[in-house]
């Protein structure tokens, strides 16, 4: 036979009206599930775009006015775009103050792989001599500069060094593959130099049935590095009004215009969320009075037996902390059930790369999920409980049907 | 063993005061069987309650086995409940969601658990003959069965008072009369107190002392 005592006593209580327990169960999960689900998302969001401009390496970047918000998005999505402007720009953008480093880059939309493949892939084509974004990379990882033909590719390619692949009916042959960033932009890129692209354009032109039109004099953006001390957003005001027909964003732009969309996402979670933990405290709260109701007389009988006020309250606020705990449980197994779920959806919709948050954060959020479960429980049975202890113990067994 | 002083205990029903207790005296000695008889109303279970701890007078004393329970902590009453005194109400009385030797168990869970708990429960529902359905749930019992469990759990704690409310009330003859037999030998090898309300004039007679309830009153019938 188990040990009878106040835990198993309640255990045994929950069992007695499965359905109604189930019910507090699940609002638990429900609550804690949005929530978790909502911070782990949000904070990946954010960890993303840090690193997004991070490993872009760039303060300022320029772009054409009128493409200011493709640029975006291919940066931030990594979502395939072209547009071009005159190559000088560049030496505008290189003689106003406060810059330190200007290097051009190439942007070119490819239709499709020209072998098998449908990927979404992004061609970036950079200037080795003046690059200072992804030559460290190269520096590190293959220890040559590019030459010729050769390409490295994100790790989102389905391909690996040493394989050809052919754009626009040029052959390129693979040299490296990137590490895994989680930023579109890096993973579903092939990186090649500037020489190449424009050959490869020049030679579009009797090789392919979908010729690209660039000419050597244009480029997609200029990639700003500012002087030491500097605000790249001061800087990027003065290309704007130095330089005619440009958009320079600062970094802490791009992000901050996603960020401003993702507060209001954060905000309508929040929201959401308090709502349906009030509801669901006022529910847990609703029950628990009618469970102590219901159970006046078996609560009267017991303190007649010589359970104390405390053997009661703790009775109610074991049953309430066993369902909230289980229910905060199951909260964070669906909430990373449905994160998995609708990740790509989410994703695809905002436009956004995705990184886990770090695993600390993660043992925290968890962690915070329990605590905050268990709450809930506690919190909502409180005043019932306090009630329940404080019966006349004759009077309860006398009402109590 | 009860020493009850000028007792009082009154009730508003719609602004209108009246007496469930009304200046009840009782001195009941250690080891006395005694019974309370009166119409339904009379304040019976009230004066069981009130002797018991679980309300309080308006006014008067209660004197428990030397311990005055108005002037106790209301967990020191609970232990004290515990550890002295049983009650064997009226009405079915187990709880639903333990089993017969679970429900005979349960005030062990309140105090300090002795090891052989579940032996003497076991011991305890042999006697009262229910040996064979400790492991079945009260709702599969008749009322006569549920009353036997009742009235083993009020031993579980080896009590010095039982204060009973109607126990035989829903029993056969024959179940009565092991009853009846069962306090008799609880009363004579342990020297446990009853205090107990019937409308049995078999079990008063086998009791010591009658005192007879009438509107919140008490006397002795001699
Ligand atoms: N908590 C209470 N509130 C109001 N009236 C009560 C309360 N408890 C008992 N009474 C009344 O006191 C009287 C005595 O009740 P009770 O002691 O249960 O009588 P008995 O057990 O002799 O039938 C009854 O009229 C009953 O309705
Ligand atoms: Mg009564």
């Amino acid at each position: 036979m188990s040990r009878l005592n106040i835990t198993s006593l309640a255990v045994k209580n929950l069992r007695r009206k499965i359905v109604r327990s189930l019910l507090l169960f699940l609002s638990v999960t429900v609550v804690t599930g949005t929530l978790f689900s909502a911070t782990i998302f949000i904070s990946s969001m954010q960890n993303a775009l840090k690193i997004g401009t991070y490993r872009l390496g760039a303060d300022v970047l320029v772009v054409p006015e009128k493409y200011a918000a493709d640029a975006r998005s291919a940066l931030l999505a990594g979502e395939p775009t072209s547009f071009y402007m005159n190559r000088d720009i560049l030496e505008k953008v290189k003689s106003v103050g406060g810059v330190k480093k200007a290097s051009p880059q190439l942007f070119i939309k490819p239709t499709s792989f020209t072998c098998c493949y449908n990927v979404n892939a992004f061609l970036v084509a950079f200037d080795p001599t003046s690059d200072f974004t992804i030559t460290p990379w190269l520096e590190k990882n293959l220890k040559k500069p590019l030459s010729g033909n050769e390409v490295i590719t994100g790790r989102g390619m389905p391909v690996m060094a040493g394989d050809q692949i052919s754009f626009f009916g040029t052959l390129f042959k693979v040299v490296g593959t990137m590490e895994p960033t989680g930023i579109k932009f890096f993973d579903q890129s092939i990186f090649m130099t500037m020489d190449a692209a424009y050959k490869m354009a020049e030679d579009s032109k009797t090789k392919s049935m979908q010729p690209i039109s660039l000419s050597k004099d244009e480029i997609s953006t200029v990639l700003v590095r500012v002087e030491e001390g500097i605000a790249p957003d001061r800087v990027a005001i003065r290309i704007e009004h130095d330089v005619d027909g440009v958009r320079a964003m600062a970094s802490d732009e791009v992000i901050s215009t996603v960020r401003k969309q993702l507060m209001g996402l954060l905000k309508g979670i929040l929201i959401i969320s308090a709502l349906l933990w009030i509801l669901s405290l006022l529910m847990m709260g609703f029950v628990f009075y009618m469970i102590v109701n219901e159970r006046q007389r078996e609560l009267g009988l017991l303190r007649s037996m010589g359970a104390r006020k405390k053997h009661v309250f703790g009775l109610i606020i074991t049953e309430a902390v066993i369902i909230s705990g289980l229910g905060g449980i199951a909260g964070l197994i669906s909430g990373s059930a449905i994160l998995m779920i609708f990740k790509d959806a989410i994703l695809q919709h905002l436009k956004l790369p995705y990184l886990l948050p770090q695993m600390t954060f993660l043992v925290e959020l968890v962690l915070g999920a329990v605590i905050f479960s268990l709450l809930t429980g506690i919190l909502s049975s409180l005043f019932p409980a306090v009630l329940a202890s404080n019966m006349e113990p004759y009077e309860a067994i006398r009402k109590g049907e | 063993m009860i020493k009850v002083n000028d007792l009082i205990k009154s009730y508003s029903i719609d602004g209108q005061k009246f007496w469930a207790v009304d200046n009840v005296s009782l001195a009941i000695g250690k080891g006395d069987m005694t019974s309370i008889v009166g119409h339904s109303g009379s304040g019976k279970t009230t004066l069981l309650s009130l002797i018991g701890g679980l309300t309080k007078p308006d006014s008067g004393s209660i004197v428990v086995d030397k311990e005055n329970l108005l002037a106790m902590s209301d967990n020191e009453l609970s232990t004290f409940r515990n550890r002295k005194i049983s009650f064997i109400y009226q009405f079915s009385s187990l709880i639903p969601t333990l089993t017969v030797l679970e429900n005979v168990i349960l005030p062990t869970v309140f105090g300090k658990q002795q090891p052989d708990g579940v032996a003497y429960a076991r011991e305890l529902l042999a006697i009262v003959g229910l040996e064979n359905k400790m492991k079945v749930y009260p709702s599969q019992l008749s009322g006569g069965q549920q009353r036997r469990v009742a009235i083993a759990r009020a031993f579980i704690n080896a009590p010095e008072l039982v204060l009973a409310d109607e126990p035989t009330g829903d029993l056969d003859e024959e179940t009565e009369e092991e009853m009846i037999g069962l306090f008799s030998s609880m009363n004579k090898n342990k020297g446990v107190t009853f205090l107990v309300v019937t409308h049995s004039t078999e079990l008063a007679k086998r009791l010591g002392r009658q005192f007879k309830m009438h509107n919140g009153r008490i006397e002795e019938i001699i």
